[in-house]
């Protein structure tokens, strides 16, 4: 019997008392991420807790809330209160939850948020005040700034009750429509609206319709597309399983407005809850009169199917969906005709997305004019982005359209939650593109997008960061899209899996250039002239990825590489591939494993000439990327080849094998090498050069070799005679060396030129960068670096007892710890938080049991003097934290407040540059920021027989980073010279045993022990004194040996 | 024990079910979904296609081409436990191709086609492995569907954990993983 409009009124109000009791509820989140999450076991102890204690307490299941990092998330309602929002909740929690409403104390612990009101835009809802030092939903970042229209009752309303919808406002919109508006007013209006559709192709949904209207039959159908079938994107899932009754809402409206009584919903089978939910909504509101005949009492009828979609990701294309729904393949057809004239069953057919669908009453409800207010011109309204992939905060977030990339992935999503770059976001997955970082202020809108190369989509964001590589994401998309491939038309289905054939040649590294060129023809060829939008836009992953990420390509090709660590093939472990001097590190474990030392020292010293000095100072890439972190903590690897020095030296085996390494010196090449600077990339290049047969020589300013070890680091960390030792092999090798000379002072470029047949800059990063503060000249006020060259020349410097050091790197800490063991008083200042500190984490840990003083979120203002120019306090700015920038930390907000730090010395260490002034006047090219521009592979400057690498080309870089690039300049040097691949001679294969351990368990990585603080004060003696020989053994016990390939 | 390895369901059974959809809007794909339901190994045996379509008065090709068009229909049994691995886009950023990998090594399979992924039943028909584009969990991935249960966050040392598990207790239960970040 049908509901009158009167009725669904009464039944308004009536049920008030369902979204409001009278008594304490909770609502559970039971959408598939709350499910996936443990949500039904924390509903089961909520109920099983409510019954045992025989409370008057109401539960409930609710969709979703959005922020599905935080499930299980348990809403806390108490009449008159504002709901309390708990998440990660499990039912170790219950009790304590409960016990808070009993006692009226509530639980404090696993708050997200509190709710005060809540505006379901059909309706409004005040819970009440309290709790106000609880952030209020719309302050925590995840959804600061959201605006859920489509969202709106996820979360709050019981999705299997259509009595929860009706109480929140729903069906009203439906009850204006049949009983005071013609179909073509509520056409007028949703065009006025400005609604594109939200599958992703963003056609305006008003003329949709209203060529639709026009289209006259005896029966038409409206369908809605469920068949979200673009990976990564799971909006339309939610939102169907969160808000069933808002998508058939929406769809009968459409009905009536296009004449319609036919539905039909295609739902893809991978969504049983979904699934689910929507056939018992629609049950509910056949009972209710809301579908079928007479609706409402008004005459009007319309009804809907559902159909089970059985994966096929063509199906989501219009003219595919109808054929399959007819029960066939569903391959595409041309279009026109347009489903509008003739689609299913060959009767006119409206197709729109769950999304789309869902806006449609909100938009009757609220009127055009409301709608058209949120959004930009061109794009209107919201739309709801599936935010995932290496970001932080997870889950379905919905803005305006127009907001920036930038709002989404920072603010939003609070960057990746670790120390890893974020690379690039992808939307619109297999059709879409990937955007780089450097593009995240574009806006998110349809033409937007699409001027990237991308496209909105269906609404998938899929973020990307340091390890996932470009070649293969592309490869991935391409993988997905031609297996499927309908087959029906021939550029989609042969060109694709051509292309995808040339993608996995150059995943292996077996590609060539010709094959970029050939997969570009080949790509464009396809978007050109594919039937349907799976073929024409299959080819944008690729095309984006070779627009905006053409150097991972090439270095694939050109050096076999993959950086991200993820094409197999391109690497042996990726501890290995993540070391700049790709050191084989499974290799020297697995040699000490089997008590092979001098091999292991071998096979080290072969990768990196200085392995006592690295294993001391190094940043451990390697231990960024190491397998074992899934069990417990890296692999020590850098403390492991530092032992292994060592212990060699203490044995004095080293010359046995530096005897065997002079002695297979190649040949004389007859040819003159000059290399500048003495420091780690310089050092590396003569280590490999002089091997291969080469004269080397190298110029440094300095008295001695070494560079930033011998003159930056302090001797705490790195003994001079350590590095003396292992330098003094460079020597044996026959590389000379020319000290105190000073390029563009004591010898030129010109010279160098015209006596060596090749050239390698080297010569680092050491200009100071300025803070640009008032009183940055005053007397008291020194550069960092300058510092610690004074004091590796064992010179005390002139300074004063209360010291101020700024900046947050190694150079600021080192300065810092030196100066401390001075006995000085040491303060260090720095703009942002502890975590964002640039320094190596160990170096922070020590200087902070050392007791040096941290100023953390202070931003230098000013320098203030005495009246004789000296320096008596620094100024600084109170800084709070705001959202996450690009650079992926929390950005520094000043505050207005200031506050002085009384001193007498301040050390800047923000930062250096490269000098290359000298260079830029004898005609070599330079970056803006003066670094010296090389070629990506043969490290040819702008002239070629002068090549140059290290800091000097990266700026401020780790020394393993400069060695690995000076390890590859020495082999383009030499292939340069020689026209003749011989660097490959300079390596030899170690066997070793290939067995890959089982019965892993926890063990965290063995520490060194340290020397006690107190002893540290007054001297330069080092810290850290290296693993034991039983450390060690346990430690490389600790390799996963991740490299070793089961096949 | 080895699992059967083959299983028709009766005629009555399908003309029941087709009674069912009949002139229904997708009838024939709900008609096969449900009959690859119904049967004991989860597929369509070639017998069942032909009686299919000689009784909805459908070329046989017709039949075939739509089971082999859809990946939710399987022409070969299933085993008695499923391993489906996301291969949605969030899952692949964040490893599930090494899952794949590992899931195979462990049943001593060796994928080679780098044209299609891993999808295959071990010999006693106990477990299938295969993929699926995406389940829509991509908040909490990678995951990992074990016998309809879905597991968030899986790496290969909890995987491995649910596989042991699965394969000692044969139909797993209840047995819970721990699948906090």
């Amino acid at each position: 019997m049908a509901m009158t409009v009167a009725e669904l009124e009464l039944l308004k109000n009536k049920n008030i008392e369902r979204i409001l009791p009278s008594v304490p509820m909770f609502l559970v989140g039971m959408s598939t991420c709350g499910l996936g999450n443990g949500a039904e076991s924390v509903y089961q102890s909520l109920e099983k807790e409510i019954e045992l204690r025989h409370l008057n307490f109401k539960l409930k299941q609710t969709g979703c809330f959005g922020y599905c990092a935080e499930e299980p998330i348990v809403m806390m309602y108490q009449p008159q209160k504002p709901l309390v929002v708990y998440s990660r909740v499990n039912e170790k929690d219950i009790s304590a939850i409960i016990d808070g409403i009993i006692k009226s104390k509530i639980y404090r612990k696993k708050i997200l948020c509190r709710i005060d009101f809540w505006d379901h835009l059909t309706s409004k809802i005040e819970y009440g005040k309290d709790y106000e030092d609880i952030p209020h939903w719309d302050e925590i970042s995840f959804f600061k700034g959201q605006k859920k229209i489509v969202l709106r009752d996820a979360g709050f309303i019981d999705p299997e009750s259509i009595l929860d919808y009706i109480a929140v406002g729903g069906y009203q919109a439906l009850s204006k429509v049949l009983t005071g508006m013609q179909p073509n007013e509520v056409i007028d209006e949703v065009t006025k609206s400005k609604l594109r559709g939200r599958g992703g192709a963003g056609f305006p949904t008003g003329t949709k319709w209203s060529i639709m209207q026009h289209s006259k039959a005896d029966v038409k159908y409206i369908v809605c597309n469920a068949d979200e079938g673009d990976p990564g994107a799971y909006m339309n899932r939610n939102e169907i399983e969160s808000d069933p009754h808002a998508l058939i809402e929406g769809m009968i409206i459409g009905a009536y407005a296009m004449e319609a009584n036919q539905g039909v919903i295609y739902i893809r089978a991978e969504y049983p809850l979904a699934v689910k939910r929507f056939q018992m909504a629609m049950q509910q509101a056949r009972e209710y009169g809301l579908l079928g005949n007479n609706i409402l009492n008004t005459g009007f009828n319309f009804d809907i199917q559902l159909v089970e979609g059985a994966g096929a990701f063509v199906c989501g294309e219009e003219t595919a969906l109808i054929a399959s729904i007819e029960g066939k393949a569903g391959r595409p057809m041309p279009r026109p005709p347009y489903p509008a004239e003739r689609g299913l069953y060959g009767k006119p057919t409206n197709i729109n997305n769950v999304e789309t669908w869902c806006n449609i009453p909100v938009i009757i409800e609220k009127g055009s004019d409301w709608f058209t207010k949120t959004g930009t011109e061109r794009s209107a309204g919201t739309k709801v982005f599936s935010l995932v992939g290496k970001i932080k905060n997870t889950g379905l977030v919905e803005l305006p359209l127009g907001s920036t990339l930038e709002k989404f992935i920072f603010e939003i999503g609070e960057g990746t939650g670790n120390n890893k770059r974020i690379k690039a976001v992808q939307t619109g997955g297999p059709s879409g593109g990937c955007i780089p970082v450097e593009y995240f202020s574009t806006p998110v809108d349809y033409e937007s997008l699409s001027s990237l190369g991308a496209i909105m989509g269906s609404g998938g964001m899929v973020v990307m960061d340091q390890d996932n590589c470009m070649v293969d994401v592309a490869k991935y998309f391409l993988e997905f899209s031609a297996n499927e491939s309908c087959g029906k038309c021939t550029p989609c289905r042969e060109g694709l899996s051509q292309a995808l054939a040339i993608m996995n040649k150059i995943s292996k590294g077996e590609g060539n250039f010709q094959d970029i060129e050939t997969l570009e023809l080949l790509t464009r060829t396809i978007k050109d002239t594919a039937i349907c939008g799976l073929g024409q836009t299959a080819p944008n992953p690729i095309l984006t990825t070779l627009r905006y990420f053409k150097n991972e390509y090439e270095e694939h090709i050109q050096e076999k590489r993959c950086h991200a660590g993820t094409c197999e093939s391109l690497f042996l472990a990726l501890c290995e591939n993540s070391c700049p001097l790709h050191m084989n590190i499974p290799g020297y474990i697995e040699l000490i494993k089997e008590d092979r030392i001098e091999e292991a020292f071998e096979l080290t010293l072969r990768d990196n000439p200085i392995p006592g000095t690295i294993g001391r100072i190094c940043h451990f890439h390697c231990q960024m990327r190491c397998r074992r972190e899934m069990v417990d903590e890296p692999v020590a690897q850098g403390e492991i080849h530092r032992y292994l020095a060592d212990t060699m030296y203490q044995l004095g085996k080293e010359n046995e094998i530096y005897n065997r390494l002079i002695a297979e010196k190649l040949p004389s090449s007859g040819k003159k090498i000059a290399i500048v600077g003495a420091g780690p990339a310089g050092i590396t290049a003569a280590f490999y050069l002089v091997r291969l047969g080469h004269e080397v020589t190298v110029f440094d300013a300095m008295p001695e070799a070494g560079g930033v070890l011998r003159y930056g680091i302090p001797q705490y960390r790195l003994p001079k005679s350590v590095l003396k030792k292992e330098l003094k092999l460079i020597k044996k090798l026959g590389v000379k060396f020319v000290f105190n000379t000073r390029i563009g002072k004591d010898i030129f470029l010109q010279d160098l030129k015209n006596n060596f047949n090749a050239v390698y800059l080297a010569f680092g990063a050491w200009k100071d960068i300025d803070l640009n503060i008032p009183g940055e000249n005053a007397k008291g006020v020194f550069a960092g670096t300058d510092l610690l060259k004074e004091l590796s020349l064992d010179k005390t410097p002139r300074i004063g007892q209360k010291i101020v050091v700024i900046g947050g790197g190694n150079v600021a800490i080192d300065a810092a710890r030196s100066l401390w063991r001075l006995g000085k008083d040491v303060t260090v200042v720095y703009r942002r938080e502890k975590i964002d500190m640039p320094a190596n984490k160990d170096e922070i840990a020590e200087a902070e049991a050392e007791q040096i003083h941290f100023r953390f979120l202070s931003a230098p203002h000013e320098i203030l003097t005495d009246n004789s120019g000296r320096v008596n306090a620094l100024k600084i700015e109170i800084m709070t934290t705001g959202p996450v920038d690009t650079s992926g930390r929390r950005k520094p907000i000043a505050t207005g407040k200031f506050e002085e730090i009384p001193c007498d010395t301040v050390v800047l260490a923000v930062g250096e540059r490269v000098d290359s002034a000298p260079f830029v006047a004898e005609g070599l090219k330079v970056t803006k920021d003066g670094r010296l521009i090389v070629h990506p592979f043969t490290f040819q400057t702008s002239e070629p027989n002068i090549f140059a690498g290290g800091d000097a080309v990266m700026g401020p870089a780790t020394a393993a980073e400069a060695m690995g690039m000076a390890k590859r300049a020495a082999e383009a040097i030499d292939w340069e010279l020689m026209k003749e691949k011989r660097f490959h001679l300079l390596f030899k294969k170690f066997e070793y045993r290939n067995v890959i351990p089982t019965d892993i368990k926890k063990s965290p990585k063995n520490v060194s022990a340290k020397i006690q603080v107190k002893e540290r004060i007054g001297n330069f003696h080092e810290v850290s004194t290296g693993y034991t020989g039983e450390q060690a053994r346990d430690e490389v016990n600790r390799c996963l040996r991740c490299d070793v390939k089961v096949n | 024990m080895n699992q059967p390895t083959s299983a028709i369901i009766s005629e009555e059974l399908i003309d029941e079910i087709i009674g069912k959809y009949q002139n229904k809007p997708g009838f024939l794909l709900s008609v096969l979904e449900e009959i690859q339901e119904k049967n004991p190994l989860k597929y369509l045996p070639a017998e069942t296609l032909q009686t299919v379509a000689a009784k909805l008065n459908l070329p046989y090709s017709r039949v075939y081409g739509v089971v082999t068009f859809y990946s939710f229909f399987n022409l070969r049994p299933q085993g008695k436990h499923s391993i489906v691995v996301c291969r949605g886009t969030a899952c692949h950023t964040k490893g599930s191709k090494q899952l794949l990998n590992e899931i195979g090594h462990s049943f001593g399979m060796n994928h080679q086609d780098e044209n299609s992924e891993a999808s295959f039943t071990t010999a006693d028909n106990q477990f299938t492995v295969r993929t699926v584009a995406c389940f829509g969990q991509c908040a909490q991935s990678p995951v990992v569907e074990v016998d309809g249960k879905i597991y968030s966050y899986v790496n290969s040392q909890k995987l491995l954990k649910i596989l042991e598990n699965v394969k000692k207790n044969g139909v797993q239960k209840n047995f819970s993983v721990n699948t906090s970040r």
